[in-house]
């Protein structure tokens, strides 16, 4: 197979800027590295490209001593180093822009790039003066951080780590919130800096820019590397092939349901978004029928989860509309969205689903609270709604009793899809609803989801394991950078299809390549 | 360039103290004599001390309630131990005390985790009953003339020597903190802890000594109070920590972390001090001290944290829509 022709084309170099062998790292039971060999020479632009979850950053924050791999080895220009802080990496030259700029607001530009230096202020700010005529960068140093752009904190971030004369520069998604014209100044930056024999990790989702700006490409998939080599080896189809599982890993969770096809020219739309503007979303039209599960697919950051947490009337809608059947739910708040008969299960269940030391029963009924417009809380009525999803779901609990916090993962999120349809919404939002839980559970959620598919509930399913979109969805779109850039029906779902939309190719241009 | 930043908090709350002096000034004229002046602002040289101290912490981003128990405690020990005729270990071992306390806090905040606010408030019930015990609940009394006396004596005719030491430390210690490398480290924490672990400062080492400090200068205004005063209670200090954070904030450090400075936190201990005195003047029972003090601390955090959330709000819209624009660019391309 092709990956595995170019697999073997990397050669191991001894003497290269940066080597890391055999990295493991795990948290808890999870690994999120499972031995990761990589190399950079002077001069190199490498770009790491996975999905999420692929253990890029962990990765870079142990190249960074952020973390400490479980085992495995950093070596710098052929050296062992013991990255145990990051004060070592930043001594051997190593330096790393994290996508989130992490400057000092309260302090001017200056004191953010001159902060822990040795040298006297004199000298540095000499140094950075000349630095920034070298760059042609203009950037008034007495600002303070705070009033600067994302992209100009991403300048003072670059700036800081030129200063200390970085051989090493890890970019972790530069361009993910600079406009066009300060991404082509950005890459007239690394054309530069790779002249002058620094090597560059560059961390991005945009396939396109792996072929403009990269001389070598790695790609980084469930804690493996799993294609690397120069970039003139490879096209489109080829990235996107490699960022795609090997076989079908869920197949064990496959459900046999008799997919009954969706009349759409009878029925009518049971939730409609119309040109909805909000932010982190611009222009978003979605239809949903009752029985359907609609997929939306792209990678963290898109703007899916604060699409659907708009809706849900967590944050303001700008511009456009939202409909429940004929109703206009625009810019209600989360308590009026779920009287309307929509609910929404957050992606990140320990911040926002989960009432961690509260048992189970409590769990399931709470978001009832706000429908039943008693002032008591009816025990009885608790004991049965909640006891009808242990049933339903299977969830494997002690008892109603059971504190929420002990159950594993896989029954933590049975619990909260209960809670959602305990108040009977006739919408349902699910963001990432397996993330994180074992394929056993996953199956569950899966039957669950079905189930509630022929119950005719109308189902929004965010994800970003394209796999789960394939098997469950009966239409999908894409989320691209806030706007929908791809729209698929039943037989356009594919990984290929999904995974080049989600980033930002079209299939135009895999057609060509 | 730097100053920019401490600068304008800084005169505000100048700005604020003259204004308070004028205003009461127009009411009892005798309030704006010379003599009044000085005496008021070394009044508060327990405060501006302890206040320093906590800046430290303050700026770090985390809290301090044990200061009123350690120069509570610190005080106690020093005048026992005056008393009994130790002058010399009379002022050494208050010292050791509250570095010691300074250490624990540390310990338990950087080391066990715990929020700085629980814990300093445990050891601050800890050290609280220590005095009792220490003192089997009885005044400590009788201290030497030439002990008393040391808080009398003027330099320059104008401030007290114990005001003039501290004026000369705030001094030192803003050089400090402003151009000295570890100084810096203070603010860098305090304004963004990941940001700063990330350039290789030791944030938890930099938490642990703002602690040893505040601890250090709580014992020292203890030893001020001591002499001041001239006898101490179960309850000296009580109190003193709501009076040194409010005049932290009201100096313009912020509770957040890693704004404010140490000339900030003077500034606002003199505030501090002045307020007692203005109810006088203005005919007042002194009895309103501490709910003025409290009122004045809650309107300032609220504003504070009302322009803090819509900054940070505006900073988390213009992000998600930098991200739309680009992706449009992108497509059309």
């Amino acid at each position: 197979m092709l990956k595995d022709k170019v697999f073997a084309m990397e050669e191991k170099k001894s003497s290269s800027l940066l080597s890391v062998r055999s990295i493991t790292k795990s948290f808890h039971t999870n690994k999120v590295l499972k031995g990761i060999d990589l190399d950079l020479d002077e001069g190199d632009v490498l770009a790491l490209i996975g999905g999420n979850g692929a253990g890029k950053s962990t990765l870079m924050k142990i190249i960074m001593g952020i973390y400490q791999q479980d085992s495995g080895d950093v070596y710098l220009s052929g050296e062992l180093i013991n990255m145990s802080k990051p004060s070592v990496a930043l001594a051997h030259g190593v330096y790393l822009v994290p996508q989130e700029p992490m400057l000092f607001p309260n302090m001017s530009v200056e004191e953010n790039i001159m902060m822990g230096f040795k040298e006297s202020p004199k000298e540095l700010q000499k140094r950075l003066a000349t630095l920034m005529q070298q760059l042609d960068w203009k950037i008034d140093v007495n600002r303070k951080a705070e009033s600067l752009s994302i992209a100009e904190q991403q300048l003072v971030e670059i700036l800081r780590g030129l200063l200390r004369e970085s051989r090493i520069l890890i970019l972790d998604e530069p361009t993910s919130s600079l406009t066009f014209n300060e991404v082509q100044a950005l890459f007239k930056i690394i054309e530069d800096l790779k002249s002058k024999g620094i090597g560059i990790i560059y961390i991005t989702h945009r396939l396109n820019e792996v072929f403009t700006i990269a001389n070598r490409v790695a790609i980084m998939r469930d804690g493996l590397i799993t294609l690397s080599g120069p970039v003139t080896n490879f096209d489109h189809e080829m990235l996107v092939e490699g960022l795609l599982p090997d076989a079908l890993t869920h197949q064990e969770t496959k459900v046999v349901a008799e997919i009954k096809p969706i009349e759409y020219d009878t029925m009518k739309p049971i939730f409609k978004v119309e040109n909805l503007c909000g932010n982190g979303f611009h222009n978003i039209n979605l239809q949903l029928y009752p029985g359907e599960i609609l997929g939306l697919a792209g990678v963290v950051g898109a703007g899916r989860t604060e699409l659907a947490t708009s809706i849900f009337g967590r944050d303001e809608i700008i511009s456009g509309k939202v409909y429940i059947g004929e109703e206009d739910i625009t810019g209600m708040s989360t308590r009026e969205v779920m009287i309307h008969g929509l609910n929404y299960v957050p992606e990140d269940r320990y911040a926002h689903g989960i009432f961690g030391i509260s048992d189970v029963s409590v769990n399931t009924t709470s978001s009832n609270l706000v429908k039943k417009g008693k002032f008591f809380v009816n025990d009885k009525d608790e004991k049965d709604i909640t006891q009808r999803y242990i049933d339903l779901f299977r969830t494997k609990v002690t008892g109603q009793d059971q504190i929420m916090g002990s159950l594993s993962g896989g029954n933590q999120q049975k619990v909260v899809i209960a809670r959602a349809l305990a108040t009977e919404p006739r919408v349902l939002i699910l963001d990432e609803p397996t993330r994180g839980i074992d394929a056993g559970a996953r199956g569950d959620v899966y039957s669950i989801i079905h189930q509630l598919k022929s119950q005719g509930l109308a189902i929004l399913l965010i994800s970003s394991d394209f796999e789960e979109i394939v098997e469950l969805s009966d239409r999908a779109h894409s989320m691209y950078f806030g706007r929908i850039n791809g729209e698929f029906s039943k037989n356009d779902i594919t990984q290929d299809n999904l995974m080049a939309a989600a980033f930002g190719v079209s299939k135009r241009r895999i057609a060509n390549a | 360039m730097r100053k920019q930043l401490n600068i304008p908090r800084a005169t505000t709350s100048v700005i604020f103290l003259v204004l308070m002096f004028l205003g009461v000034g127009l009411v009892n004229p005798r309030f704006l004599s010379f003599s009044n002046i000085l005496l008021t602002l070394n009044s508060g040289v327990v405060y501006t001390v302890v206040a320093i101290g906590i800046a430290f912490v303050i700026i770090t981003g985390e809290i301090d309630v044990s200061v009123g128990a350690t120069l509570g405690l610190t005080a106690a020990i020093s005048g026992t131990l005056v008393r009994d005729g130790h002058m010399f270990l009379g002022i050494v071992v208050p010292l050791i005390v509250g570095i010691a306390i300074g250490v624990i806090n540390g310990f338990g905040v950087t080391y066990l985790k715990i929020p700085s606010i629980i814990m300093t408030l445990g050891t601050n019930g800890i050290f609280r009953g220590m005095i009792y015990v220490y003192t089997q609940g009885k005044w400590v009394e009788n201290l030497p003339i030439n002990f008393k006396g040391a808080s009398q004596s003027l330099i320059f005719g104008t401030f007290t020597r114990f005001y003039f030491f501290t004026l000369v430390g705030m001094v030192l210690l803003y050089f400090f903190m402003t151009k000295s490398r570890p100084g810096r480290y203070f603010r860098a924490v305090g304004d963004n802890p990941n940001g700063a672990n990330l350039l290789g400062i030791p944030v938890q080492g930099t938490k642990f000594s703002a602690f040893v400090i505040s601890g250090l200068f709580a014992a020292i205004g203890g030893l001020m109070y001591a002499c001041r005063v001239g006898f101490i209670t179960p309850i000296a200090g009580m109190g003193y920590e709501m009076k040194v954070i409010a005049a932290c904030v009201l100096g313009g450090i912020s509770l957040t972390g890693g704004v404010g400075s140490i000339v900030g936190a003077t500034v606002g201990a003199a505030i501090m001090a002045s307020i007692s005195r203005v109810l006088v003047f203005l005919g007042f029972s002194s009895d309103y001290d501490n709910t003025i003090t409290g009122i004045l601390l809650i309107i300032i955090v609220v504003f504070d944290a009302v322009i803090q959330k819509s900054s940070a709000e505006k900073m988390r819209k213009q992000r998600l829509a930098a991200k739309i624009v680009q992706g449009e660019e992108v497509t059309d391309a």
